[in-house]
């Protein structure tokens, strides 16, 4: 734009970007609500911004090649505490990855790998077994062995921590059998426990020093085991970490990393075409095309693990009870039209709640088929030749998909009333255990950074789960296997079978699993976590 | 020689050689009401928050259990009877004790005093802004009332007063962070971060001071005393800059003391789109989070900000215009 004239893309930038001031209103009532637990990757755009999505800047504009080890990471929240342990939403464990190491990691294929731990079994139902890495030292030189361990998961169970963190259910306790082997003694089986124990409950924080300094000491100046060392943090500012010279794995190509917090989508695309920041993560289609070509940066799309899904009531007398007018509705909603013009592209169509990354994901089981004139048929047939009129409730943070997908219903004869909730409320409404409040048919969404399916089903299929609108004896039968069994066969073949009754009795309808939306300098190299996790320790320079 | 029209400065002098004991109980009978409108205040604020939502489910994935989500409810203390809650939020109050802020677990006090700077700075930015371009706009406005100039003067504030904060912030990043490269798009530091967040902050209060100072001055310029001023032969600049101008700045101080309040509580958008740690922020985020002591801190800040600006503006008001004292 340098020339004065607006062309085209000019204007497009600059509608994209009242689009995206526009978003800050949606961002006083989202941030931080926790219905987007994915880092705010699941998100929705006006249709008009596509256009330009995912389009990727060509040649580098600014002065690349030589990168001085300094980067810097946008992110649209804060976290909420350094103490890895006080803290359950996306943003704070994506800081505290940088500075802490988890029990258990995962690998560039997604595949579980040593952490903290080096291996680990299940002697028994009742125990998980974890070797310890020797060698291993917190920032402030304190040695991280079995004791640290173990002190760790105890701090998280006790109830003085007022952890947020709720993955550990079923452990009771973690004793130190010796200097580098941990017990965890479990109240009722729990096949996945290394999965959980990659984020948010797998962290290790120093004994001694929690000891020293107490609990807000610790919180204010975190000492871990992991690539970064903090240095300091303003809060809604800026956190600053560099790089340990001592870390024990593979040492990042980074020098200082800084995570800005830049809540308007808008401001941090402005400030990376600056030269102010290096990556800007948690964007949406729509924001990201601002960016435009030519400004030094491209735009990256990575699959996602957060899963949308409309639920149905089918325990209340009515249309909604009857599965083949679920079956019809699964066939009304046009998912891969919805992903390409209001997702931009950055969502994968689902088959059914299992998002194709995550463990149980069986890949023979295809999704229905957009057929109007089926699901036509099909009411008909069940006695609704005329439709039905419901109520569909969604998140603000949804409300362009829930209005396309309100649309197309209509298109069928269903007519939905929509009912857009703001973020925070909406998450009110769903866990509060009452389906009247939130209403008969409403869009939602499940995280599951453990890449287990048991994430994805666990709080709506088995019938006593608080969020169950479908209770069938089976399927409660089968989530029990997948939920306790420590035969991994077994469990696969548990998902396989509800994956195949989600098909045949359709208790919802299925859409897609989001993908996450960075804008990153040509100048940077970052393998991006698919949690959307930002553990930055593989960034480097091209 | 009689004086030119009834001048409020020489019954300024008069009222406070006589009535320093009058301005004094009119200070103690406002701290009064002050104390008795923050105590409502209080009171409706943990009564509101209470209404907004659970914090515990706020806090919990989806897919925490109702046992967990009662253990939490219990070790935060929710739990208790609500009168339990209150009495003792009130006497926490009374030892300016906020409580912990649940999500960032430390003091909200803390949270609070820790965003002020931040705060103070951008909005003394925004408001020596406004000033500097709201006085001047509005005199001249007022003198050259019907003209030209005047026309285009608040043409110009019309503009700066209609246009969101949103929309103008990102204007001036694209131009001059993105396109020049001048100042930094985002965040706090040094005397060039201040810049664009100030003129977008402060745009309205300049649009909206301006527009008030001219009306009030054009009011005041048509009164005898100026008339008068004028034929005793006194330069035009001396009757607008002494006359008019001290008499056209009761009204310009009230607002001027109500704009002050909003700029320190209401600067949400400009904080939002210039990523700056303010006060504004802070409040969505306890909102968002149904923080319940943070939201009630938050909540008493701004009451305690505004009553406390109202009490120095009508004490201002009092030295300004006697009259005020006598009412």
């Amino acid at each position: 734009m340098s020339s004065g004239q607006v062309d085209r893309r000019g204007f497009l930038r600059l509608t994209g970007t009242g689009v995206a001031g526009l978003a800050a209103y949606g961002l006083l009532a989202a941030c931080g609500g926790g219905d987007d637990g994915a880092g705010g990757g699941a998100s929705s755009g006006a249709a008009a911004g596509s256009g330009a999505a995912g389009a990727s800047a060509g040649a580098s504009a600014g002065a690349g090649g030589s990168w001085d080890g300094n980067l810097r990471v946008s992110m649209s929240v804060d976290v909420t505490s350094l103490d890895p342990q006080k803290q359950g939403d996306m943003p704070s464990v994506s800081v505290a990855n940088n500075i802490f190491d988890f029990l258990v990691t995962r690998d560039a294929d997604n595949k579980l790998a040593p952490g903290i731990a080096t291996e680990w079994s299940s002697p028994d139902e009742k125990t998980w077994r974890f070797k310890i890495r020797k060698g291993v030292k917190f920032h402030n030189g304190e040695p991280c062995d079995a004791n640290a361990v173990a002190y760790s998961i105890n701090r998280l169970k006790d109830p003085a921590t007022k952890s947020p963190i709720v993955e550990l259910t079923y452990v009771v306790s973690a004793k130190a059998v010796d200097d580098y082997t941990v017990d965890f003694e479990m109240s009722a089986p729990d096949p996945i426990i290394p999965a959980k124990l990659t984020l948010f409950g797998g962290v290790i924080v120093p004994p001694q020093y929690i000891k020293d300094k107490g609990d807000a000491g610790f919180a204010e100046n975190p000492v871990g085991t992991g690539p970064f060392k903090f240095v300091s943090r303003q809060q809604d500012q800026q956190i600053v970490l560099e790089a340990n010279p001592d870390y024990w794995g593979t040492k990042t190509a980074v020098k200082k990393l800084t995570f800005l917090i830049q809540p308007n989508p808008a401001t941090a695309i402005a400030a990376l075409q600056s030269g102010e920041v290096d990556i800007v993560t948690s964007l949406t289609t729509d924001a990201a095309a601002q960016l435009g070509d030519g400004a030094g940066a491209s735009v990256k799309i990575v699959p996602g693990v957060r899963e949308y899904y409309v639920a149905m009531n089918t325990l209340v007398d009515g249309p909604l009870a009857n599965k083949d007018v679920r079956i019809a509705l699964n066939h009304a909603v046009d998912v891969p039209t919805i992903i390409k013009t209001i997702m931009g592209g950055a969502a994968t169509r689902s088959a059914t709640l299992l998002p194709e990354p995550v463990f149980g994901f069986d890949p023979s089981i295809k999704p229905f088929e957009y057929d109007p004139d089926k699901a036509k048929s099909m009411l008909a047939d069940a006695g609704y030749p005329d439709g039905f009129s419901t109520k569909l409730s969604s998140s603000s943070v949804t409300k362009d998909v829930v209005q396309a997908i309100a649309g197309q219903l209509e298109q069928v004869g269903v007519k939905c009333e929509v009912n857009v909730v703001d973020a925070g409320a909406f998450k009110q409404l769903l866990v509060s255990g009452d389906p009247q409040a939130i209403g008969p048919m409403y869009l939602s969404g499940n995280t599951g950074w453990t890449l287990d399916g048991e994430s994805y089903l666990q709080s709506t299929i088995r019938s006593n789960r608080r969020q169950s609108l479908w209770h069938n004896k089976d399927a409660d039968a089968l989530v029990d296997i997948e939920e306790t069994s420590l035969d991994s066969d077994k469990r696969k073949d548990a998902f396989a079978q509800l994956q195949q009754m989600f098909v045949d009795e359709a208790p919802y309808i299925y859409l897609y699993y989001a993908s996450n939306v960075y804008a990153i300098s040509d100048t940077i190299d970052w393998t991006i976590p698919t949690t959307g996790s930002l553990a930055m320790a593989s960034a480097k320079g091209k | 020689m009689p004086a030119p029209g009834p001048s409020p400065v020489a019954a300024r002098r008069r009222a406070l050689h006589l009535g320093g004991g009058a301005l004094w109980l009119f200070i103690a009978r406002r701290i009064g009401q002050a104390v008795v409108v923050l105590f409502c205040v209080a009171t409706v604020a943990f009564l509101v928050v209470r209404m907004a939502g659970d914090p515990v489910k706020a806090m919990l994935p989806e897919n925490a259990t109702l046992a967990q989500e009662q253990a939490l409810r219990h070790l935060l203390g929710l739990d208790k009877p609500l009168i339990e809650q209150y009495t003792s939020y009130l006497w926490g109050l009374l030892h300016l004790d906020f409580g912990q802020s649940l999500f960032f677990h430390e003091p909200a006090l803390d949270i609070i005093l820790g965003r002020l700077p931040a705060t103070l700075q951008l909005s003394a930015a925004a408001l020596v802004f406004a000033l500097v371009v709201s006085i001047p706009a509005g005199i001249i406005s007022a003198v050259r009332r019907g003209r030209a100039t005047d026309s285009s003067v608040m043409g110009v504030v019309l503009i700066g007063q209609s246009t969101p904060a949103f929309f103008v912030g990102i204007v001036l990043i694209l131009v001059f962070s993105v396109e020049l490269k001048w100042l930094p798009a985002s965040g706090i530091g040094g005397f060039s971060h201040l810049i664009l967040p100030a003129i977008t902050l402060g745009l309205y209060s300049m649009a909206m001071i301006a527009r008030l100072l001219r009306s009030s001055l054009i009011d005041v310029l048509s009164e005898d005393h100026i008339r008068t001023a004028r034929a005793k032969g006194l330069s035009p600049s001396k009757v607008i800059l002494t006359n008019g101008l001290r008499n056209a700045s009761l009204p310009v101080v009230t607002i001027v003391g109500l704009e002050i309040g909003s700029l320190l509580g209401g600067a949400i958008l400009t904080e939002t789109v210039f990523s700056w740690p303010g006060v504004g922020r802070l409040t969505v985020e306890a909102v968002t989070n149904r923080d319940y002591p943070l939201m009630q801190a938050t909540v008493l800040f701004l009451a305690v900000v505004f009553v406390v600006v109202n009490l120095v503006v009508d004490i201002l008001y009092a030295f300004l215009d006697p009259r005020v004292r006598l009412s």
